[in-house]
């Protein structure tokens, strides 16, 4: 029995990068058992429904920033592009646009700043870092006029199949929040493992140089990463917006950072050509467990800071140790 | 040439000077420096302010705010304003000692220092503000009332607020708590939200999920979060909160709300700019404290 698993087995171990989704899903499930024992609600059908839900805005935007963790880039303006889909769909839904036209004007809007990001870096090749910190401020100057310097009124009646479709609503079951999270998991997890241009992802993060003689489209390539990423904080904008019935413009603050403590987390490498979408979802139920079984748990804030802390560096020093290991280990003659 | 450019740069100079001194003597530089540009809170103040300016005349009015709350850049909003010739600054201080050292250099400058909305452990002519810490009692009286009227007279209760920072949020968690010494109610550990509703409304399901029968936002984005947080839940749950923005008031109506605290964010901007503008013109000003209140604003008072 033991040589019919052996096979399959070798194969997923052979897996780069797999190692550390390893370990992090026995981390998960300890962490589940952990909470589960200190408060049992943790367990009830009510919270595992919202706790599906509390992770899915964080998958989604860990997608984001995971795709552009792996060209060897960084996308600081996730956040603020939450917070810029947020106002400008509730601002137009205010207004009387109808949702469907709001959502896909936000989308316009969003995927306009992804470009952005992709060409500045790629095309102008500035630093990832500069380009989005630049991004980020002028995202959240946008999210600040959309309504004039207000957060918006109450999206409305008229706006509830709206919110139900991204929020409040169920299908099969599930919140519509987590299909979502688990619908695009599906397809950006199959364009980055089984199309041309998802292997130019990971060639780019691994060897830029490289990768480029070997005719890869760096500009392109690089701007998909970045309009993927802008796309996913769309959603999660949306989101926001169905869950609160209105637009704040202060949402979405610091999500950029929550995004790469999935991925980081999940095992996707911040030196670029490295990592596995599976590991952000691990990574995002990881954040979201603590944050929801630590408020169970009654900890002060302080302390739910200082453990979240922890976990992502030792997330990244796990990656590092590993990499330099595996460059110094002599192959077998 | 040069004797012509140096005839022109005396000129320019002395033309500057006298500029500088006329405006010196016709109207008084007051300056608002709030905590961040976005809060309909402080544009409330702002407007409040701006009516004061021009009812009294004689007033150069300018709001100055960082674009997000950060004690640098609060410092750095009052450094300017003193650097631009403020006469006088409203200030709401991000916190009681984070701008202390600045407002220092203020008051040796010859600023006169008025708080609004937060004051700061440092002198001024007059803080005008909620009496946080009243208002916050108000609202768990509120919540305690409808408790005891619906004949619940123990369970637990769940509190969100902003941070752990703002003494504005803290104090009104504080008085919130102290309605409810000596009863039999339980008040679980507070979530911080950081004022963003849909935090504030993942936090308030899961107090839910832990069977609280009261809920308590300490200020805008909280309160929304707990409104539809309880809307969602669809049970009986008391929700009390802080401000008024039109979703809060349509979760009052639809009766997810129970109350809101409204401040009067205007009157402190107004009677900040008037308080000003007496002690500019030499006279004394009383009280220290002024209080600008909460209304209560409940489905039957819309």
């Amino acid at each position: 029995m033991m040589s019919a698993l052996k096979r399959p087995l070798k194969r997923l171990l052979a897996i780069r990068g797999i190692g550390q989704v390893l370990t992090v899903t026995v981390g998960l499930i300890l962490l589940c058992i952990v909470f589960g024992i200190m408060n049992p609600i943790f367990f009830s059908s009510r919270n595992v429904a919202n706790l599906l839900r509390q992770i899915a805005p964080i998958l989604l935007i860990g997608i984001g920033q995971s795709y552009v963790l792996i060209t060897g880039n960084i996308d600081l303006s996730i956040g603020s592009v939450v917070g810029m889909s947020t106002m400008i769909s509730a601002t137009l839904m205010t207004k009387g646009v109808s949702p469907l036209f709001a959502v896909l004007i936000t989308i316009i809007c969003c995927l306009a700043l992804g470009l952005s990001n992709g060409l500045l870096v790629s095309f102008a090749k500035l630093p990832p870092f500069i380009a989005t910190l630049g991004t980020m401020t002028i995202a959240r100057g946008i999210a600040q006029i959309a309504n004039n310097n207000y957060n918006t009124d109450s999206i409305g009646e008229s706006a509830q199949s709206f919110r139900d479709f991204f929020y409040y609503g169920k299908t099969l079951g599930l919140y519509n929040t987590i299909w979502i999270a688990i619908l695009l998991w599906i397809v950006f997890n199959f364009l980055l493992t089984r199309t041309k241009s998802g292997r130019h992802i990971y060639a780019i993060g691994s060897n830029a140089e490289a990768a480029r003689l070997s005719g890869v489209n760096i500009v392109g390539t690089t701007t998909k990463a970045y309009l993927v990423s802008a796309f996913v904080s769309c959603v999660v904008g949306l989101i926001t917006t169905a869950t609160s019935g209105m637009g704040t413009m202060d949402a979405g603050n610091s999500y950029e950072l929550y995004a790469v403590a999935a991925s980081v987390i999940g095992g996707v490498s911040t030196l670029g050509g490295q990592g596995l979408l599976f590991g952000t979802v691990i990574g995002a139920s990881i954040w979201g467990v603590l944050q929801n079984g630590l408020q169970f748990a009654g900890a002060p804030v302080a302390i739910r800071n200082i453990v979240i802390g922890i976990i992502v560096v030792v997330s990244v020093l796990l990656d590092v140790i590993v990499r330099s290991g595996k460059m110094t280990k002599k192959k077998p003659v | 040439m040069k004797k012509l450019s140096v005839l022109l740069l005396v000129l320019l100079l002395a033309g500057a000077m006298f500029a500088q001194g006329t405006k010196e003597s016709s109207a008084f530089k007051v300056y608002l420096i709030t905590m961040d540009q976005m809060d309909q809170h402080w544009v409330n103040v702002d407007k409040g302010a701006q009516k004061a300016a021009q009812e009294l005349g004689g007033i150069e009015y300018k709001w100055l705010a960082p674009d997000v709350k950060d004690d640098a850049k609060q410092i750095e909003s009052i450094n300017n304003a003193v650097a631009g010739g403020a006469d006088a600054i409203l200030l709401a201080a991000n916190g009681p000692n984070a701008v202390t050292a600045a407002l220092k250099e203020a008051t040796e400058a010859g600023v006169t220092i008025v708080y609004v909305d937060s004051a700061a452990n440092f002198p001024a002519v007059q803080t005008l503000a909620t009496d946080n810490t009243a208002a916050g009692t108000t609202a768990g009286k509120e919540m305690l009332k409808a408790l005891t009227d619906k004949g619940i007279k123990n369970g637990k209760i769940g509190v969100i607020s902003v941070n752990s920072a703002t003494a504005s949020t803290v104090a009104r968690e504080t008085g919130f708590r102290k309605a409810f010494e000596g009863t039999a109610f339980t008040i679980l550990e507070t979530q911080y939200c950081d004022g963003d509703a849909a935090r504030s409304k993942d936090m308030s399901a899961n107090f839910i999920t832990q069977g609280v029968v009261g809920l308590f936002g300490a200020n805008e984005g909280s309160t929304v979060g707990v409104g539809n947080a309880i809307a969602e839940a669809g049970k009986n749950i008391i929700g009390v909160g802080f401000d008024k923005s039109d979703m809060i008031l349509s979760l009052i109506k639809s009766g997810h709300l129970l109350a809101t605290m409204a401040q009067n964010p205007d009157v402190m901007g107004y009677e900040g700019v008037k308080t000003a503008y007496k002690a500019l013109k030499g006279e004394t000003v009383s009280p220290d404290y002024f209080d600008t209140g909460v209304s209560v604003l409940t489905k039957a008072t819309l």
